[in-house]
């Protein structure tokens, strides 16, 4: 794992990760400045669950996969620890136990108006214990944000550190960026 | 048992009856059957008890198997990538206040999730080059944030204009005429000075259009230090060597002149830029040799016909961008193909759902010399008759005063020099080559009449005073189906109502009105509200002349109007210069004491 000592620095850290036809996932971690301009680019190559994996995990496959695995290989990369650590992805908050930085989740608007009363219908596929963390969720600025439960106090780091830029900064519009540099990154590796 | 005998078993064969034998005697036999008991022992045997034995039976087997599944930790590998962190949108260190009033960013015309991205070009090979390009974030982030300052939001096509040539290090901006590439060349520069990819740019441009880059720069990039280069041989020694400016801009002429300057491989520049690059179409051209030898890292040329006669013109560009790269007589789908990814082209129709319907351009010039000479003379004598006049002067005079400068703002009488016409004639190059029309409004027969023996290559028509009424039909017909025409002359008292020229796209206002309604009705000769197809309007200016105090207070008359009436939409009424604002132009007192709005 990087210097976790630096980690005082202002840079923003942005973790997705892409699940795709074939079910292989790439992991993209990508580092700003707070101008939104990028330092440091990390991304996996593909990693697929075989089949032991996916009924032996069961429904924690996700967060082991994302977070532990992931996210913590991406993160070992990494010259300094950011600041925080956004997510758009729910089971790579699994990662937050692993590193110094708060790791906060960035719920989109669409997840937010699916659900809003956090129901679930019950003939559809929903999160068993196991498979979905405690969240403790917040709002910054105009974001709707969430930090795990078991770290509660990266509520109040992320605020104080963020809370003026919140409203200057697309926290969404990373990701993006990120899914590009992936599928760049498979088309040259064609 | 014993077996029963029969009679007839003992009987030969030949006495064995027949059918036809005798009839059947009938005889009794005893069929009784004799039964003893037969001892077998089994009885004793039943009494007799049971023998038990004991056999060993081994109740031993294989213990179970397991299979074990092994979890392995999945395999990650990851690529890493990092990139310089350059001052980015930050403030330069030595960065100055905008000299220019900055206005409010108008409401956008572009969606607001819309996000421009560089996309790298197909001739970036390396990944890590690639992922520099597709990771900044997007143009339009960068005006929301608020870091680097836009006097006005760009159209979305011109966001893609910058992304296009961002990354590129050689491109053809070829954009239509009055779409923009001068803002869009001058924002891309802004953007790679401040990412560090460039620190020494050089721009070439005609001699009438430096005056127009230089205000741009002002308007768009207000914090970047330009230099024009001009003066004398020593001066400009200077500039080209040693002054640490980051964009200098250059005419094409002077760089005849200071061709060894230039071309000094120790006045190595990040990026090249040539405006009207038309220009160099003739390879062999001393102007095309001189900019090719320029030692330099990027290239980008514009112009809004890269193809003027022939596919050749094109060749003579890209003899500038990459030496070799076209050749002569190419076949026209092989060239296309091989410049596809170098060249940006847009025509107003084809992002007319960004552009408003009317597009107004300032042509901010600076008088020539000659005319600058005669200017300062004539105002300065001017003025002081006016003064002399004491109670006797009367708006008339001023009145005067300010007609006689403004002539000379269009050309000086002496020599005939004009600034607003080496403007007019760069544009119209662009306009007759690119096919298109023009309406050339002046207020004054006589600057019309000079302007129509010099535009005469443009095939011009005249639409005046002095042209009989019983003619003026035919002008307009002709202007309408001859190709060849491309430019029509029109004062604003006989161009301005009751005619339709809505096939123009471009009209310059070579001198301006009084009173801007006036010009509006000019302008609405080629435009309609409607009517598919823009209009781009001209307005030509001399910097530092009676114009400019002109159009100042109209201007500001105009915001009044607009802030005051913005929900009505009707037309200024007397939007004109009043009486106390003509004698202000001159800071003179009125008979009736001074004008406290004097200019």
């Amino acid at each position: 794992m990087p210097d976790t000592t630096k980690n005082a620095n202002s840079n923003l850290g942005f973790l997705t990760v892409c699940e795709q036809e074939d079910q292989s996932l790439f992991g993209g971690l990508l580092v700003l400045n707070v101008s939104g301009r990028p330092l440091e680019f990390h991304c996996t190559a593909p990693v697929r669950p075989n089949r032991a994996q996916e009924i032996l995990y069961g429904p924690t496959l996700r967060p082991y996969l994302y977070g532990e695995q992931i996210g913590r290989a991406l993160m070992e990369r990494l010259s300094a620890v950011p600041a925080v650590v956004f997510t758009d992805v729910e089971p790579v908050l699994a990662l937050r136990p692993l590193t110094k930085a708060p790791v906060v989740y960035v719920g989109t608007e669409t997840e937010s108006k699916a659900n809003p009363e956090g129901t679930a219908r019950i003939d559809a596929p929903h999160p068993t214990p196991g498979g979905s963390m405690r969240l403790q969720r917040f709002r910054l600025g105009s974001w709707q944000l969430a930090v795990p439960q078991a770290h509660a106090e990266d509520e109040s780091r992320v605020v104080s550190h963020w809370q003026s830029h919140a409203d200057d900064f697309d926290l969404i519009e990373p990701f993006g960026r990120i899914r590009e540099a992936i599928e760049e990154a498979r088309r040259s590796a064609r | 048992m014993q077996r029963q005998h029969h009679p007839w078993e003992d009987w030969p064969d030949s006495e064995l009856p027949t059918h036809d034998a005798t009839p059947i005697e009938i005889e009794s036999v005893d069929l009784s059957v004799s039964a003893s008991i037969f001892a077998t022992g089994w009885a004793t045997l039943l009494n007799r008890a049971p023998k038990i034995g004991i056999k060993r039976a081994a109740i031993d087997s294989a213990p179970p198997s397991a299979v074990s599944v092994r979890l392995r930790r999945p395999k990650v590998t990851v690529r890493s990538f990092t990139f310089p962190e350059s001052p980015t949108w930050m403030p330069l260190a030595d960065r100055k206040p905008s000299p220019v009033k900055r206005e409010p960013l108008p409401e956008s015309t572009a969606k607001q999730d819309r996000a421009t991205r560089i996309a790298p070009p197909s001739d970036v090979i390396k990944l890590q080059d690639r992922l520099y390009y597709v990771l900044q974030p997007s143009l339009e982030s960068l005006v929301l944030s608020n870091e680097l300052e836009f006097p006005f939001e760009p159209f979305p096509y011109q966001f893609e204009g910058i992304a296009f040539l961002y990354p590129r290090y050689s491109a053809i901006l070829a954009d239509e005429m009055g779409l923009g590439k001068t803002m869009q060349a001058i924002s891309t520069i802004r953007l790679l000075l401040y990412a560090g990819e460039v620190r020494r740019v050089l721009l070439i441009c005609p001699k009438p259009l430096v005056s127009n880059w230089r205000r741009e720069f002002t308007l768009w990039a207000p914090e970047i230090p330009v230099a024009i280069i001009e003066g004398d041989r020593a001066k400009r020694q200077w500039q080209w060597t040693d002054l640490d400016v980051a964009v200098r801009i250059a005419n094409y002429e002077l760089l005849m002149r200071d061709r060894d300057l230039v071309v000094d491989p120790q006045g190595h520049f990040d990026l090249v830029v040539l405006d009207e690059a038309q220009r160099i179409k003739n390879r062999s051209s001393t102007t095309s040799q001189v900019v090719r030898a320029i030692p330099r890292t990027r290239n980008w040329a514009m112009t809004g016909t890269p193809v003027e006669n022939s596919s050749d013109d094109l060749v003579g560009i890209f003899d500038f961008l990459s030496q070799g790269y076209l050749t002569p007589g190419m076949k026209p789908r092989a060239m296309a193909k091989a410049t596809r990814d170098f060249i940006l082209r847009r025509t107003k129709d084809m992002v007319l759902t960004d552009m408003p319907p009317k597009l107004f351009r300032d042509a901010e010039l600076e008088l020539s010399p000659e005319q600058y000479a005669t200017y300062r003379t004539a105002e300065d004598d001017g003025v002081l008759r006016l003064e002399d006049m004491g109670e006797g002067i009367t708006i008339q005079h001023v009145f005067e005063l300010v007609l006689r400068l403004k002539q000379i703002c269009n050309f000086d009488p002496a020599t005939g020099a004009s600034c607003k016409l080496e403007r007019l004639e760069a544009d119209l190059e662009e306009v007759a080559a690119s096919g298109q029309k023009a309406i050339v409004f002046s207020q004054w027969v006589h600057s019309l009449e000079r302007l129509r023996d010099s535009l005469r290559r443009f095939g011009t028509l005249e639409y005046h005073g002095k042209i009989p009424h019983k003619q003026r039909e035919s002008v307009i017909e002709r202007f309408k189906s001859d190709a060849s025409k491309h430019v029509i002359l029109m004062s604003y008292g006989a161009g301005s109502v009751g005619l339709n020229l809505q096939f123009c796209r471009y009209v310059f206002l070579f001198d301006r009105w009084w009173n801007p309604a006036i010009e509006d009705q000019a302008i609405n000769r080629a435009h309609r509200i409607g009517v598919a197809g823009s209009v781009t309007v001209t307005r030509m200016l001399t910097l530092g002349t009676i114009e400019e105090r002109i159009n100042q207070i109209l201007q500001e008359k105009r915001e009044l109007f607009d802030a005051i009436f913005s929900e009505t939409g009707s037309a200024p009424g007397n939007a004109g210069l009043t009486h106390d604002e003509i004698f202000g132009l001159f800071n003179l007192r009125t008979p009736q004491g001074p004008i406290k709005n004097a200019s």
